[in-house]
């Protein structure tokens, strides 16, 4: 028996080294447990920048189908407005439906977008409800992260309420299958937003503005709650109200940026400098870098001559924007005035005028075969004839957009990886040293594309740049969207105002425009009535917010979107265009009155069992 | 059959040496050698040798355990060749089961037993995929052919829950993986598959249980074996993508034309082409050939091709008294079938066992591999082979291009086969793996077992950037359009992943014999598990050269380094008891109480029992006629029992906040946001298996197995589908659902000798009847309704009580049934007899055809029908050549939600069959084994090759570009015309061809030659006496692999599903040898 003694000993002491600590009990250490969240100070702070970070959803560094729905680098929604247009995306993939007319109940830009947006509430909800009764943090910073979380809550429901008209609300933390309320009316969805605005308007620990440089920038203010609040009174036509609250933004201390050189102070608000100019309300926060920090508008609206060679262009401006800018006199322009007859010739035909100096007969045979009309063509001065179309002209438009000729500071892979001054050249040749033809994509069209929030040369990172982390901060309200604002409801309210232009003529001046005026009708800045200056504020608008995502929901709100888009100004259909006016793609399709209104997903109806009802005009 | 012939008898002994050889002429070790009346003996060895001293005259008599014995005189010649014939029932087959070996005779469960001759010579590059079709019920897919992860799927007896299907494998007892063990080193596999056989491994075993026992020394002089293998690797199959350019740019403008669109490329464009290539080996102005600048590239056979695989084993074993070894080592290399694809193997074995004292014997098995992996990026191969034209020559005089056609896009992702060397640099993975354990007998009858394991799983991975492989030239105008990555662009980095587990365990075992009839056994055992992951990896750029790519001479950090960690652990403790009366009546329990740490507190610990019991019908004194009936034994049995499965994430009973990226003024802070939603109720799945079994023999040559089986699966472990209105949270893992499955096997083997042949036919099915969720969110209700104010709507529950998209889980439907759209089938005759548009006069086969069809959609709309999921009727929406789906339920709206239809199958086969024919003459052999499946569908429908959209710089599959429809409405006679074709128009972008309906829906049912070998042993007359000397045995085989694949799927690799980008199975060609010294 004694020679079992010494085994029995072993596999006892096995059973204890088994027994002497639980390791069935795991925890992750890659993720905060919920039975800590909100629990110190510093979770607190996290959870806040959680909330802010829903601004990032639909973030990709690819560059998929979900980027740029309603939330994350909004410039893409200006491929459904007016003043921009989507070329290549429209040819393969089917997320441009609302302007096709293949938009369906379940396409990926209603779905993302509804979730995306109710991810923000959810994130929102946890703060507002978690942060008073859980959070350790002195109460002054309890109180103004609620305030900010009640903001954000506002700009989140206003953004579904904007396309959705009415929408499920939920104002505290709800278990996931308990999410059973119908939707609420539009108008009494913005009365939530407002309910939440004018508390945060109220706390006093919400300050009304961050200076530059301070560690809190990015974070909400009264400012923008005021801004935000203003915008929902808009929507209501409560003008006065608007006003009042517009009037708050600028007494918080929010201005234009200028310099006094209206040749560079547009292009340079857009520039990682200034992202903290006090024209910038609210914006969202982006740094460069990798995984997730940073903006992609300039990977998606670059060429293949930014980026290392690695911009994609899928957005670029509409030629209706372009021909928006007026002359420097503050004319309207008019191609007729530059190529007299351009207005009647086809599209086709026009080509000619687009066409290099010096162009090989092989490339004449080859536009005259597409139809250019190639009696027009001169040697030498083709390029100086269309290049002046665009020099006498509002001074956004060279700062906003790359038109013919002109030049921009790319950055390819062909030419070495080194900064050059490339061309906007027809046809394409070659995008190498010495030519330096900016080469897009697909080189067979020829298309405007958009400077703004494109890099320059080395400006995001010498080589290899970061094309999807682009540094600077998007901005969602800008003081320009403010004053425009204001001067819409003044002109609503009391039609032509000395202080409705006052307004204008500040956002004119900064850009080097003549001032609207009322004085002399002999001059193009002439105001005559209220519709003309409801119309002035509204081409103001468009040249001002390119590639900002503003432009849709403007033309949706003035009921100008199916006119504009979908019919071009000879009453042909509309479709996205090379310069001269050859579809590149298909024609826009409007479906119908629905399409205004974007629908609930039909999955949510389905999940709720019609509780959430269906939109109506939608094919569920 | 016994010789006995008179003879002159010599009373001189002489010696003699011979061999002793199956009926197949394989050789029998261990035959022991005797001389009749005699005490002198002796044994054959490894390779079925023998010497022995005895007088002519004398009989020697051959016994074996599985063999029946034979007697034999000794004559004149001084060698003899013996042939035992197999005892006609395997009534001494010993089986490996949970915890214990079983005589075969004596199992109550279901086990499925393949041995190592079933799977040798076969250049199958693992374990897993060579097992397709040997065991019934056992569904074996190899879902992809790349030899860094060519393991195959296995699933056992059909679907039986919605969570995870994973077998649960045990390598020498402990949980491993099947891949990671040397195939030459295995000595038997057993497949678990009821309750009474698995529940000794309680949580971890509801999907069944694989036991991987390797080979170990055996007590006589040492032998060396080399098993060596060269084998010719082939696609299986290929896409077959449009390869001629002119063919191409036409389709391409058809497309976008029909859409509403314009052309994409010129007349002129196109007659360059043409032009250019009537004469292919022309050059152009700078030189290039024009089939090089105008190519005709077929991308699959660019990129896809055949190599070859080689691999090479040494084993050594022995042993004495006290001490037995196995000792292997081997060496695969598989090159793929894309460049830089492949893997290199190396591999070793160390299994030790001693006995130290009477009472203790101590042992290892220890084993190990090193691999290195190609650095080919084939996920973007078979991304981009979708992307790419036919108009882009893959390599030209080292050049990658990209596209020269005039407008088209240029894209670095268009010169394909470089994604082949974009990383310099290795990958390694290494795994090892150590048993120690002991065998101590405490009493007699009473041994206890204790063993520790140790494994550790790691993949490292050292890459930098090729800045050759950026390079891109534009063949045409020689010029370059990308530019090779200048060092400052190249990045460089290291991953790291490590996996390491231990497992503590106890068994102790007793057996005993009572009054002589009575056996009975008993075990009760103590199990530890945890495995803990992780891993790191940092990524930087900017070299100061590409010959120096450490990390620390880069400059920039690319982007954040990652890691992440987790853990999970098991405590089990579990017993056994058998009886058996007389080996006729057989009863056991089994039982095993499993804590999980996936579980929260309250629900961690969970109890899993079975109870099996077994009849001899053929034992029994009064059923002896029976074998005058030519049926030798019949068995009868039957088990019930629990077994369980665990949630598959870690920690889903909590609820997490994961880091989000967000900055303030400029400086990096991590947010945290709820990434999990928690379900601290979170508890075991329970599965509950009934199987009753029948074994038998019959005219002593035929093997016949049947069981049915019933696994009725509670509290399944699922996400349900979130409402979008949560946001973006996970959902959490709950107790949902409820599974039913049914079905049905069969084994059946004849083994018999015609003339000098011998063979053995085999074949099995598995049939699963029954595949059904019992119990989910509730019946569906669909229906019209009349609401208050009297108008009537059709609601349909199916969002709030299902989930899926065209596969769904729903209550009495199969698991993932396809729910599609059904093409709408009309009469063609358009209107009544009053005129009006009649709602079943469409076209007869759904799709617009003619004028008259589109008039009556038309017509249709106008009457207030309208057609989903596009209403308006023109180029780039609804139009000639586009399919129409059936109003199922009357709606007047053609194909939205509610009208899509339950098919009745899913992606699950419900039949499983194999069939395996081995043959032998003299020294030659012959060995084919077919493996199947079928009664499943594949719902395939893939962009750019099984689908109608065709975009600038995308594919498209000759079937589509072949016989799609094509209509000129302004020119009904244009000779391009083609109205009567199989597919809807082409299309540059798609909403109504490509919505998921039965137009492309497929019968995914194959059947493979999964190998076919022919051996040879080469006798010693040919080795001749010099090489017999020290070869003891050597054979030669020829090997195919994947030869023949039968099946009614468009797919290229039926096996690999409903896909044309996949990395292709190999079909293979090899010769090897097998030489034992």
């Amino acid at each position: 028996m004694k020679k079992i003694f010494f085994p029995i000993i072993f596999v006892l002491s096995i059973f204890s080294m088994g027994c002497y600590k639980t390791i069935l009990d795991t925890n992750p250490n890659y993720a905060v447990s919920s039975s800590t969240m909100w629990n110190t100070d510093n979770l607190t702070d996290l959870g806040m920048a959680g909330v802010y970070q829903t601004l990032r959803l639909g973030y990709s560094s690819g560059g998929s189908a979900t980027s740029g729905l309603v939330l994350f680098d909004t410039y893409a929604m200006d491929r459904f407005a007016y003043t921009g247009q989507d070329y290549y995306n429209s040819n393969g993939n089917s997320d441009d439906g609302i302007v096709n007319g293949t938009a369906t109940t379940s396409s990926s830009q209603f779905t993302k977008t509804w979730q995306y947006l109710y991810e923000g509430v959810s994130r929102a909800n946890d703060a507002i409800y978690n942060i008073p009764i859980q959070s350790p943090s002195v109460v002054t910073k309890k109180a103004k992260y609620v305030a900010e979380a009640k903001f954000m809550r506002a700009y989140f429901y206003f953004r579904l309420n904007q396309v959705f008209n009415g929408i499920p609300v939920y104002l505290t933390p709800t278990p996931y299958n308990q999410l059973n309320h119908a939707s609420k009316s539009r108008d009494s969805v913005w009365l939530v937003i407002i309910q939440d605005l004018t508390d945060a308007i109220n706390e006093p620990n919400l300050p009304a503005k961050y200076a530059a440089g301070d560690p809190n920038y990015g974070h909400a203010t009264k400012g923008a709650a005021y801004a935000l609040r203003g915008m929902v009174y808009q929507y209501q036509n409560k003008y006065d109200l608007a006003i009042a609250d517009f009037q708050s933004v600028q007494s918080s201390g929010f201005a234009l940026y200028s310099t006094g050189n209206p040749n560079t102070d547009y292009k340079m608000l857009f520039k990682a400098a200034n992202e903290q100019s006090p024209e910038m309300i609210f914006s969202m926060q982006n740094i460069q870098q990798a995984g997730g920090w940073g903006g992609n508008a300039g990977f998606l609206c670059g060429t293949r001559t930014s980026y290392g060679g690695n911009g994609w262009d899928w957005y670029s401006p509409s030629n209706e924007l372009v021909d928006l800018y007026e002359n420097k006199d503050g004319s309207k322009f008019n191609w007729d005035t530059y190529i007299p007859g351009y207005t009647t010739m086809t599209p086709a035909q026009r080509e000619v005028y687009f066409i290099r100096d010096g162009a090989t007969a092989a490339e004449l045979t080859a536009a005259s075969t597409r139809g250019a009309d190639i009696t027009k063509y001169l040697a030498v001065g083709n390029e100086a004839r269309i290049a002046a179309v665009y020099s006498n002209r509002d001074p956004r438009l060279s700062q906003s957009v790359i038109t013919p000729y002109s030049s921009y500071l790319g950055l390819s892979s062909t030419a070495g990886t080194t900064a050059a001054n490339y061309f906007l050249r027809w046809p394409y040749r070659n995008s190498a040293s010495p030519t330096f033809d900016l080469q897009a994509d697909k080189t067979a069209y020829c298309l405007y594309w958009y400077r703004k929030f494109v890099a320059e040369g080395i400006e995001y990172g010498a080589t290899g740049a970061d094309r999807s982390s682009n540094p600077t901060d998007f901005p969602l309200i800008r003081y320009v969207d403010v004053l425009l604002r204001w001067a819409e409801c003044l002109c609503e309210k009391s039609g032509v105002t000395q202080p409705a232009l006052d307004l204008v003529n500040l956002v004119r001046t900064r850009a080097g425009m003549p001032s609207l005026q009322t004085a002399n009708v002999a001059l193009p800045t002439y105001v005559s009535s209220q519709a003309d200056l409801r119309n002035r504020i509204r081409n103001e608008r468009r040249i001002e917010f390119p590639n900002e995502g503003v432009n849709y929901f403007d033309e949706v709100r003035w009921g100008t979107w199916k006119a504009l888009k979908f019919t071009q100004a000879n009453g042909a259909a509309n479709g996205p265009k090379q310069i001269f006016g050859t579809l590149t793609g298909p024609q826009y399709v409007y479906s119908g009155d629905q399409v205004l209104t974007w629908p609930v997903p039909s999955s949510v109806v389905q999940i709720t069992n019609g509780v959430v009802a269906a939109t109506p005009g939608w094919i569920y | 059959m016994v010789l006995c012939m008179p003879m002159i008898l010599l009373a001189q002994t002489k010696k003699l040496s011979g061999t002793v050889n199956d009926e197949n002429g394989k050789p029998i070790p261990q035959v022991s050698i005797s001389i009749k009346n005699k005490t002198v003996g002796t044994q054959t060895d490894e390779s079925g040798r023998f010497s022995i001293e005895a007088a002519t005259g004398a009989t020697l008599v051959f016994s074996s355990v599985n063999y029946e014995n034979q007697e034999s005189v000794v004559g004149t010649s001084s060698t003899m060749t013996i042939v035992l014939k197999g005892k006609s029932s395997d009534l001494g087959d010993v089986v490996v089961v949970g915890y214990a070996t079983q005589k075969k005779v004596n199992l109550t469960g279901s086990v499925s037993s393949i041995s190592a001759k079933e799977l040798e010579n076969r250049p199958a590059t693992n374990i897993s995929s060579s097992l397709a079709g040997l065991a019934s019920g056992v569904f074996v897919r190899q879902g992809s052919g790349d030899p860094r992860g060519d393991g195959a799927s296995i699933k056992i007896r059909g679907l039986g829950t919605l969570s995870s299907t994973n077998v649960l494998i045990l390598v020498d007892g402990i949980i491993g993986s099947m891949d990671g063990v040397n195939p030459n080193d295995v000595e038997s596999i057993s497949i678990l598959k009821d309750a009474a056989s698995a529940s000794i491994y309680g949580a971890q075993a509801a999907n069944g249980v694989i036991l991987i026992t390797t080979k170990s020394g055996v007590k006589k002089k040492p032998t060396l074996t080399y098993n060596s293998l060269f084998s010719s690797t082939n696609p299986s199959g290929l896409p077959t993508f449009i390869n001629n350019s002119v063919k191409y740019m036409n389709l391409i403008n058809e497309s976008y034309i029909n859409t509403g669109g314009v052309a994409q490329y010129t007349p002129a464009t196109i007659q360059a082409f043409a032009n250019a290539q009537a004469h292919p080996n022309d050059t152009t102005a700078f030189g290039i050939p024009n089939y090089a600048a105008y190519p005709n590239t077929d991308w699959a056979k660019a990129v896809i091709n055949s190599r070859t695989l080689q691999s090479h084993n040494v084993s050594v074993s022995g042993g004495n008294e006290n001490t037995t070894y196995l000792m292997s080592v081997g060496y695969l290399k598989n090159p793929g079938l894309i460049d830089n694809s492949g893997l290199e193997k190396y591999q070793f074995r160390f299994n030790l066992e001693s006995k130290i004292s009477d009472n203790i014997t101590v042992g290892t098995k220890t084993f190990g591999s090193l691999q290195n992996l190609g650095l080919a990026s084939t996920s973007n191969i078979f991304n981009y082979i979708t992307q790419v034209s036919p108009m882009i020559y893959p390599f030209y005089n080292g050049r990658y291009a990209t596209s020269s056609a005039l407008g088209d896009p240029v894209a670095s992702s268009q010169g394909l086969k470089a994604f082949s060397i974009g990383s310099l640099g290795s990958e390694q993975v290494t795994n090892l793996s150590s048993t120690l354990y002991a065998k101590i007998k405490l009493l007699k009858g009473l041994v206890l077992e204790p063993k520790f394991n140790y494994t550790a799983y790691f993949d490292e991975a050292n890459t930098w950037g090729n800045p050759a492989s950026s390079e891109r030239w534009n063949l045409l105008t020689m010029t370059q359009t990308f530019a090779p990555t200048l060092p400052s662009a190249l990045g460089t980095g290291n991953s790291f992943n490590k996996t390491w587990t231990y497992t503590l365990e106890s068994v102790l075992r007793y057996n005993t014999t009572i009054a002589k009839n009575h056996e009975l056994g008993a075990l009760i055992g103590f199990n530890q598990y945890y495995n803990n992951s992780y891993s790191t990896g940092i990524s930087m750029r900017g070299l100061i050269d590409p010959s120096v790519p450490a990390i620390n001479t880069a400059t920039t950090v690319a982007s954040n380094p990652t890691g992440t960690a987790s853990d999970w652990s098991f405590r089990s403790v579990f017993g056994r008891v058998n009886y058996n009366y007389k080996g006729t009546y057989l009863l056991e329990g089994n039982i095993r109480r499993d804590g999980s740490s996936r579980f929260g507190p309250n629900f961690r610990y969970g109890n899993f029992p079975s109870v099996s019991a077994g009849w001899v019908l053929t034992n029994e004194p009064f059923l002896q006629k029976l074998k005058d009936h030519n049926i030798q034994s019949i068995k009868i049995r039957s088990s019930l029992g629990q077994l369980g499965n665990t949630a598959s994430g870690n920690y889903q009973w909590q609820a997490t906040y994961g880091t989000v990226p967000y900055s303030f003024n400029g400086l990096t802070y991590n947010g945290v946001s709820q990434g999990q939603i928690a379900n601290p109720d979170l508890h075991w799945e329970t599965t509950n298996v009934a199987d009753i079994g029948l074994d038998a023999t019959i005219f002593k040559k035929f093997n016949l197995t049947i069981d049915w089986y019933r696994r009725f699966t509670k509290d399944i472990l699922f996400s349900a589908p979130l409402d979008l209105t949560v946001g973006t949270a996970s959902a959490p893992v709950g107790n949902f659902a409820q599974v039913l499955n049914s079905g049905l096997e069969f084994t059946g083997r004849w083994q018999d000798k015609i003339g000098k042949v011998n063979f053995a036919i085999s074949a099995n099915l598995g049939y699963n009847y029954l595949n059904n969720v019992q119990q989910y969110k509730g019946p569906m209700i669909a229906g019209w309704v009349t609401d208050a104010s009297g108008n009537k709507t059709y609601n349909s529950n199916i969002g709030a009580v299902s989930s899926g998209g065209s596969n769904r889980i729903l209550e009495g439907h199969m698991i993932n049934e396809y729910f599609l759209q059904t093409v709408y089938r009309g009469t063609a005759t358009y209107t009544n007899s009053d005129g009006t548009v009649n709602p079943n006069g469409g076209p007869r086969d759904g799709m617009i055809r003619t004028p008259a069809d589109l008039t009556w959609v038309t017509s249709m709309k106008t009457a207030g029908y309208s057609f989903a999921p596009v209403n308006t009727v023109g180029a780039g929406q609804l139009n000639y050549g586009d399919l129409i789906y059936a109003d199922n339920n009357g709606d007047k709206v053609y194909g939205n939600a509610n009208d899509a239809q339950f098919m009745s199958v899913s992606t699950t086969p419900k039949y499983i069959f194999g069939f395996n024919v081995n043959a032998s003459w003299n020294n030659f052999s012959v060995n084919m084994l077919w493996a199947g499946a079928a009664g499943f569908k594949a719902y395939w429908n893939q962009n750019f090759y099984n689908s109608v959209t065709m975009i600038v710089a995308g594919q498209q599959s000759e079937k589509i570009a072949n016989d799609h429809y094509y209509f000129d409405a302004t020119n009904p006679s244009n000779p391009l015309n083609n109205i009567n074709a199989t597919y809807p128009r082409m299309k540059s972008s798609d909403n109504i061809d490509n919505v998921a309906s039965d137009f492309w829906f497929y019968n995914a049912a194959y059947v493979r030659l999964k190998n076919l070998q022919l051996s040879y042993n080469i006798s010693p007359k040919i080795l001749g006496s010099h090489l017999n000397k020290f070869i003891n045995k050597a054979s030669i085989f020829l090997s195919g692999e994947n030869l023949v694949t039968i099946s009614n799927s468009p797919a290229p690799d039926p096996e690999v599903g409903a896909t044309a980008t996949g990395y292709p199975t190999m079909k293979q060609y090899a010769i090897g040898l097998n030489i034992t010294f």
